[in-house]
This record gives C-alpha cells, structure tokens and sequence, in this order.
C-alpha cells in the first residue's frame, strides 16, 4: 500500500461514502458536472455511478457509492459501499454526513476510519444545520479526527471547491494513524485478530476490517479469510475466542457491542465539537406539515390527490408533448417517403420508415412522459414526501409482500410501465423492487386502452362496456399483487427487508437537484432503451416484411395511375397478403394449433406477436389483416372491423383474447427498461415467459371452462 | 456546570474549604458566625479569622468583624462550583464506586482542589451517563454486591451476564415497542431479533437507553412512527416488537 506521491499517478480514486437522504448525489453532481456515467453494477438493481474532474491538472475519478447506514453484508447497497471500499481501496474516501443528523450520520465514518487512511468528512446540509443553532468547532474536529473537515451546501453547490482542495491535500498527506477510539476491550479484541491476519494474504490496509467482520461472525468475511488456508482457520478461531470473552463480559452479542462503541465514539466526538448555541426546532414547520399529511383521516385523501396530481402531469400535461412527438415524426416520414427515389431501394425506404421511425419513434414519444414522471417522482423525494407515501401505503403493500415504496411505480404502470418500471428507483431493497417491475406490467397501462376500446364494444352490450373495462383493470390489479406474494415466495424468497425508515424533515426541492435528476433519468431511457429498442424494432420490421409477397412485384412494376385506379381496397388487400406470408404471418399460422386452445386463429396470433413491439399495435394489425386500413382514423372503418370480429368470434373468445393481451408479454420497450433496470437478462425472460405462461393458462381455462359451460 | 465565560477567583486549599463551610451554613441557618465555622472545620476561632479577612478582601463574603458572615453574590457563586464538585466527588466515591461514607468524604475533600478541571469534566460526564443510562443503576449494584460479595474479578464480571438474563426476565414492566401507543414515551431496553432488521435498527441509533416518543401509527394501524434524538423513523409494528420498552407512563 505504500504508494508514491498521489499527484504522480494518472487518476485519484475517490470513493463517496454516505448514507441515504445526506445529499450525497448532489454533491456528487457538483463535483463532477455532466461528466458522469451512470449504469449498474453487476447483477443487482444498484445503481452504479461515476464521474470524473479535473483540479490543478489531476485527474480525479469520484466514485458514488450507493447510500448505506452502515457497512455491512446486509443489503446489497451495503455490500457493495463495503466491497467498494475494502476491495477497490480508493485513494480518497469522501465521507458526505447530514449535519442535521450527525449522530447517526457518523457511526458510518467511525467505519470507514477502519479501513480507509485518506479520508475527508464533508458536512453536508450545513446550512439548515447552522439555522438550528448548531455550531461545530471544524478545527477541533479536524485535530481530533486528523484528517480535513469541509462544510458544504450539496443542492447550492457550495463548498465543492473546498472540498476539492482537500481531497487533493489528503491525497498528498502521509496516511495518519486512526483516531478511533472504541474502548480497550474492543480494540484489543480487534488487535489480536488483525494480528493474527498477519500470517494471511489479507492486505495490510483491509485487516483492521476483516478483523472487526470476523469478529462480528460476518459470514462474507469469515469465508474469505477461510479460504486463506491455516493461517486463516488460525484467525477465525481467534477471533471467535474474542467474541466469546467479549460476549461473556458485557452479555450482549458483539454486533450490538460493536455498534454500542461506534456510538460511544460519536457521542464523545460530538461532546467535544459541537456547540448549541441555541435551540431552534427547525421541524416545527416539519411537525405541522405532518400533524396534515398523514393524519389519520386526511392522510389517504391527500395522498390519493398527490397521486392524482402526478398522474394528472404525467399523461394530461403530457399529451400535449407527445402529440408534438408523434407529429414530427409522421411528418418526417412523409418528407421521407415523398422525396425518396422512387422505385428505388424500396427495402431501406420501408425499414426507415416502418422499422426505425415507426419503432423508435413509438417508444420517444413517451419521454414526455417520462420527464414529466420525473420531475413529479424528484419533487416528491427531494421535498421528504415520498417517505410519507411509503408510511401510508407499506400496510397494503406488505401483505402482499411489496413495500410501501412500490405504490407509486404500480401506479404510474396505468400510465405506461416504462416510467413505472423506472420510478422503482426510489425503493432500496433488490427484492422488493425486482418484484414490483416484474409485476408491473399488469397494470393496465394507456396503451392497451385502445385494445380495450375496440374489444369491448365489439363483443359485449352497452351495459356491460364500463363494467367489462373495470373488470380488465381490477383483475390486473388482483393478479399483481397475487403475482408478488408468489415471487416474494417463490424466486425472491428472503428475509424480509427492514421497513425502518428515515423520515426527513421536509424540505424546499431546489430547482437544480430536481432538473438534474429528471435530466439524469431521460437521458438513461433515451439512451439505453433506445438502442435495444432500435435493435427489437428493426427485427420485428424484418419479421412482418420478409419474405416479400411476390405478386407485389408485379403491382410495384405497374403504373402508378392504376394502383391508384385499382382503389385503396386492393392495397389493403396486399397488405393482407404481405402480413400473410411475412415470417410473422407464417408464425401465426404455425402457433395456431397452440393458441387454439384459448380460442384464437392465426390472425389473431399475428396481431398479438405485432403487440410485442407496442400494445397498441395490435388494433392496427388486426386493421391490417381485416383489409380495412387503419382503424382508429375514421370511426365509420372502425365500426366495420368491431362488426368483422363480432362476426368471427364469440364474446367469450373476446373475453379470453382480453385476458391473454392484459397479461402476457409486455411490450418490448418494457423488456427493454426491465433488462435495464434489473442488471441481468433474467428478470425480463421471467417476466416475458411467466407472464405469457400465466396468460396462457389463464384464457385456455376461460375459453374451455365457458366453452364447456355453455357461453 | 460552570460558567466558562467569567473568570473564577483562584482560592487555596483552606480557602475553598471555608467557602464550602460557609456555604453549608448558609444554606442551613441563613448565617454563619466564626464559632460554627470554627467548628465545623475543627480549628481554633483565632485561626478562622485571618481567613476571613482573605475572603472578604476578595470581595467574596462580607464580614466586618463581627459574628456574622454572610456570602456575596460572587462568593456564592465560587462556593456553589467548589460544594457542587465536593459533592459530586463525595458521591461518586460512595455511590458508584461503593467507598464508605467517611472515607468518600475525606477523599473527595483531597481530590477536589487537586483535580484538574478537564479530568473533574470528564468525572462528571462519567457520573452522568451512569446514572441517565438505564442500565447504569443495575451496574452499580452488580459492581458493589460483586465487591462484597466475591473478590475474585473473573468470577464476577461472569456473572455479569447471568444477572442481565435475570433481569431482562424478571422484569414485568418491560413490553414491546409495538404495544407502546401514540403520545408515550418509553425507554429502550434491549433490541431481539438477528441479521438484517436488527442491524437496521441499530444502524439507525434505536439502542438501548434511548428514549422513544410514539408519534402516530399509519392511518391502516401499521407503520409506526418514532421520534427519538431529533429523528424520525417509521417501523412496522413486526420489527418494532423485537424492541423491548420500558414505559416511561408507568
């Protein structure tokens, strides 16, 4: 560990260590400005960031690690803050605390100060802390922690240059010995293990913390230093010799002493640095607010109208934006069919058009939504709402085994559940949130709206139409959170996660925090989503074009004038055709005999593999196979294809076809977020074959049962 | 305890004792004369008499050469700071670490000009967190029937954590944090349970000793909302039974 002068290497490692809700993520924004990069780590839901930033001509890389109370084994937030730090060996470690908060905020510094030398502790919030009338002596803090002291501002950018300027001096300094005090007894204990790790491989720098884990009988840890031979056999045994003696001393198990002594440490720290010069409770607007928003009584109602509020933003405001979007872009698909050559590369011109305008351009049209989702979701967690929410609706959602945070994405997923899908951020624990993405898409979302609109009047009576599409979203509902309690059961079976939750004051979200998160989120979705889809919209092009019908030939060779006499009926007519013989066609018919069962033919397979791309394209596929144009354009056209599949199919076919579109295969931008968001292909095929299974099961049962019943 | 902003007289030894006397007998007979102090301290009257003149030169008490003595504001103030550390030492001595009453009386009579005021601070912040930490009353008397009982220092610390299962057992006032309702107050006692949840629990502060106000429960009867330590938490009732309360009502 003995390296040269930092300034020498290329790029300072600087990890952020903090805990959730102490304005880590601002601070980070600060530091690094746009130059970030965002994605997962390996495997699990968390969110992986870095960024970079240059300060007198070093270039320095700042890691964000994930926000964790403590570190621990835990929760995989707190694996990987811990994995970051013991494994990576940063050369900084910035520890970002709440002001406000310093008691609980340091017990994480007392740990990183057993496994890091270079650190620098950053009070953040000081502003709102100094307001309550707290005074922190920085230079008798610097003295008795020996490492800088910064105080910032994260969401007003203040301090950042300061904080710079230390972590550059820290990266310069001779490492200083910790001044951690945990007790004697402790710190024995500690002494002998980390003295027994000597004779292993564990590096120098990481015994001090694999010697408080293995004392702590850390499973993670204690397997690492096994697999180190006998000299790590040697170190465990000694460590649980520690463990014993220190157990039978104070009674109580080593992770409560050793957590009790953290404290010990911290409130001694705090005795000595902090002044309260006087006592401002700045919570008493806080309390207020509260006393409001979740009282018993009005609680649920203001809760329900704050979700009102984000739906209202999300798809009221957003239609607008979205109509914009869709305008462009069926404006740049005339411009482009217009002045193409004629004749000529008539493939490129299709793929253009139908594949990539017409794929991508139905998954951009949702961004408005989508920013607009944001800034709702980032005002709710910047203002302390969102904790709120999560207090009022955790008992719902916990019988189903959910967490009071999923409310909110599952709700958005009646919008669209790509935004839902991504709203699943706020929530900490993996399995809690694995659960409701994979579940999301039964929620009914605005695109399969119009399938309902053309399915319902279709096959049933007036007086059943609201009561029929009511029924479609309860069942999604029903079956969600049905769906949850199995996974929870089932494939994310666990130890339950801790509910016990901050709950911060409430706070004025600053425009900046908020733009940049909602900044922060489109961008990911524009540019992850947007090259799978791009790659799963082309493909699905090639599926519905490919082979080429070959009477088209002979049509494209003849004279424009008579296509144009031979009427729009004949063009219909092609594009039947065209569908029909496309590798999609020749799937529909080859699955007829497995759809079958549940009441479908081919052209209704067709139109169901045509939903994968957007739900809603299944109204205009079953428009094209029924040689009747586009449906939703004049509702003269639309009334004859509700006739023409009134006539083809009985009601409780319609019926079982809506069931089988409410839960089988979500669209492909939402595979695309779930693949995304997930970290690993896995969820999304779960999600794509369960679902489609379960859908599946499902119809077949509703089809045979009232075949067999008599409907 | 005292103020740090005005400067303290620096007294002698015998001096600071006097202060300490005539403070007593203030406070017991609204005045004190030569006669009792002399007393009380156990010397001549002739002796007491220089020290007067002292002590009222520094504008500490007055006493114009007549019986009776009384304390100045000032005065009252330097024999409140030097009474209050000869009584804290008196029964830190006696009460904690369990010396006799004569013995802790004489001791802290030695300590308390000698001490310095860091090492005094950090007595009484020792002082104090014994005897606001709940566990500390069982501590004392596990320490000093311990010392009468049975010198052998092994034997007693082992016995330590037997007397905390007893305890924990035997006492029927202890319930669970989810039993506790909107409006009380209660101390923690112990946290149960394993793994993730109870290290949640500890990461967040909620460890024995602290006291929790039950704010309100969520609106459906489950989520319970804590305020402890300027903090606010919510738990669901299944993890706030693993902590084990004493209420502060009864």
């Amino acid at each position: 560990m003995n390296k040269p002068n930092q300034l020498e290497k290329d790029i300072l490692k600087v990890a952020l260590a903090g805990s959730p809700n102490c304005g880590k993520t601002s601070l980070f924004n600060g530091l690094t400005g746009s130059r970030q990069h965002v994605g997962n780590y390996a495997g699990v839901t968390v969110e992986r960031r870095s960024g970079y930033y240059t300060y007198q001509q070093q270039r320095v890389e700042v890691r964000d690690l994930p926000g964790s109370y403590s570190l621990s084994s835990f929760s995989p937030e707190e694996m990987i803050a811990q994995q970051e730090l013991v494994d990576e060996r940063p050369d900084v470690v910035v520890v970002v605390v709440d002001a406000t908060a310093l008691k609980r905020s340091l017990v994480l510094l007392a740990q990183v100060m057993q496994n890091s030398q270079r650190i620098v502790l950053c009070l953040n919030m000081s502003d709102e802390a100094k307001k309550s009338g707290q005074r922190i002596d920085l230079e008798l803090l610097t003295k008795l922690l020996g490492f800088p002291v910064v105080e910032t501002v994260g969401h007003r950018q203040l301090g950042i240059d300061d904080l710079k300027a230390k972590i550059a001096e820290v990266a310069v300094q001779q490492k200083v010995k910790s001044r951690l005090m945990l007790g004697e007894r402790l710190e024995r204990a500690i002494e002998h293990v980390a003295d027994a790790l000597e004779k292993t491989t564990v590096p120098e720098g990481a015994r001090q913390w694999y010697a408080v884990k293995i004392l702590q009988n850390d499973p993670l840890f204690v397997n690492r230093v096994l697999e180190r031979g006998k000299p790590g056999r040697e170190a465990v045994e000694v460590a649980e010799k520690e463990r014993a003696t220190i157990e039978a001393f104070t009674g109580e198990d080593v992770g409560m002493y050793v957590t009790e002594r953290y404290y010990g440490f911290v409130d001694g720290l705090l005795r000595e640095v902090v002044v309260q010069v006087s006592h401002i409770d700045t919570r008493i607007l806080s309390d207020r607010i509260d006393a409001i928003v979740v009282h018993r009584v009005m609680g649920i109602p203001i809760f329900l109208g704050v979700m009102y509020a984000i739906f209202w933003l999300t798809f009221t405001v957003g239609a607008y934006p979205m109509d914009w979007i869709d305008r462009l872009f069926g404006f740049l698909s005339d411009v482009i069919i217009r002045y193409w050559p004629a004749d000529r590369l008539k493939d490129i011109q299709s793929l253009i058009v139908d594949g990539i305008i017409g794929g991508v351009g139905g998954v951009l049209v949702f961004l408005p939504n989508i920013v607009l989702l944001f800034l709702g979701l980032a005002i709710l967690q910047d203002s302390g709402y969102m904790s709120r929410a999560a207090f009022l609706t955790d008992r719902l959602m916990h019988r189903f085994g959910l967490h009071g945070r999923s409310f909110i994405p599952l709700v958005t997923g009646f919008g669209c559940s790509i935004p839902g899908i991504m709203a699943t951020r706020t929530m900490e624990n993996e399995r809690d949130r694995l659960a409701t993405m994979l579940v999301l898409p039964l929620m009914s979302c605005g695109a399969r709206l119009p399938i309902w609109m053309l399915l319902i009047p279709a096959f049933f009576a007036p007086y059943l139409h609201a009561p029929m599409l009511f029924a479609i979203y309860f069942i999604g509902i029903f079956l969600a959170f049905i769906l949850a309690l199995i996974l929870r059961n089932t494939v994310l079976k666990g130890e339950e996660a801790p509910f016990v939750m901050e709950l911060p004051p409430y706070r004025l979200p600053t425009l900046r925090s908020v733009v940049s998160r909602m900044m922060m989120s489109s961008w990911l979705y524009l540019k992850k989503a947007g090259t799978m889809i791009l790659g799963i919209s082309i493909i699905m092009w090639a599926l519905t074009t490919y082979p080429r019908y070959d009477m088209t030939e002979s049509k494209i060779d003849t004279p424009a004038t008579a296509v144009a006499q031979a009427g729009t009926g004949d063009a219909k007519q092609h594009s039947f055709r065209q569908l029909e013989h496309s590798v999609a066609g020749r799937i529909g018919k080859f699955i007829e005999p497995l759809i079958a069962p549940m009441g479908f033919d081919w052209k209704i397979g067709v139109a169901t593999i045509g939903a994968f791309t957007a739900k809603e394209v299944f109204v205009s596929q079953l428009g094209v196979i029924y040689a009747l144009g586009d449906p939703v354009g004049d509702s003269g056209e639309e009334e004859t294809l509700r006739e023409a599949l009134a006539k083809d199919y009985s009601p409780l076919i319609g019926f079982s076809l809506m069931l089988f579109l409410l839960i089988a295969t979500p669209c492909m931008a939402t595979i695309a977020v779930t693949r995304k968001e997930s970290g690993s292909w896995k969820w999304p095929a779960l999600q794509f074959f369960g679902l489609t299974a379960i859908a599946y099961i499902i119809s077949l049962a509703v089809f045979q049962i009232g075949t067999l019943i008599g409907f | 305890m005292n103020d740090p902003d005005t400067p303290i007289v620096q007294l002698s030894e015998s001096l600071e004792d006097y202060m300490e006397t005539i403070f007593e007998l203030v406070r017991d007979n609204k005045l004190a004369r030569i006669k009792d102090i002399a007393k009380a301290r156990d010397v001549r009257s002739a002796s007491v008499i220089p020290a007067m003149r002292r002590l009222s030169d520094l504008g500490l008490i007055t006493y114009e050469k007549r019986e009776y003595i009384d304390l100045t504001p000032e005065g009252e103030r330097v024999a409140r700071r030097v009474y209050a550390r000869h009584r804290l030492l008196t029964r830190f001595f006696r009460d904690i670490l369990g010396i006799p009453h004569e013995f802790a009386q004489k001791d802290a009579c030695a300590l308390e000009h000698s001490l310095s005021d860091v090492g005094m601070d950090h007595i009484v912040r020792f002082f104090e967190f014994i005897q606001s930490c709940p566990e500390g009353g069982d501590v004392i008397s596990r320490l000093q029937t311990c010392s009468l009982v049975n010198s052998d220092k092994k034997q007693c610390t082992g016995g330590c954590a037997v007397h905390r299962e007893d305890r924990v057992v035997n006492q029927a006032q202890m319930k669970s944090l989810r039993q506790m309702k909107p409006g009380q107050s209660c101390n923690v006692v112990r946290i149960n349970g394993t793994g993730a949840i109870r290290q949640r629990i500890l990461d967040m502060g909620l460890m024995p000793g602290i006291n929790i106000y039950v704010e309100r429960l969520s609106p459906a009867g489950d989520p319970m909302w804590i305020k402890f330590q300027g903090s606010q938490l919510s738990l669901r009732l299944k993890e706030a039974e693993m902590v084990l309360v004493v209420s502060e009502d009864t």
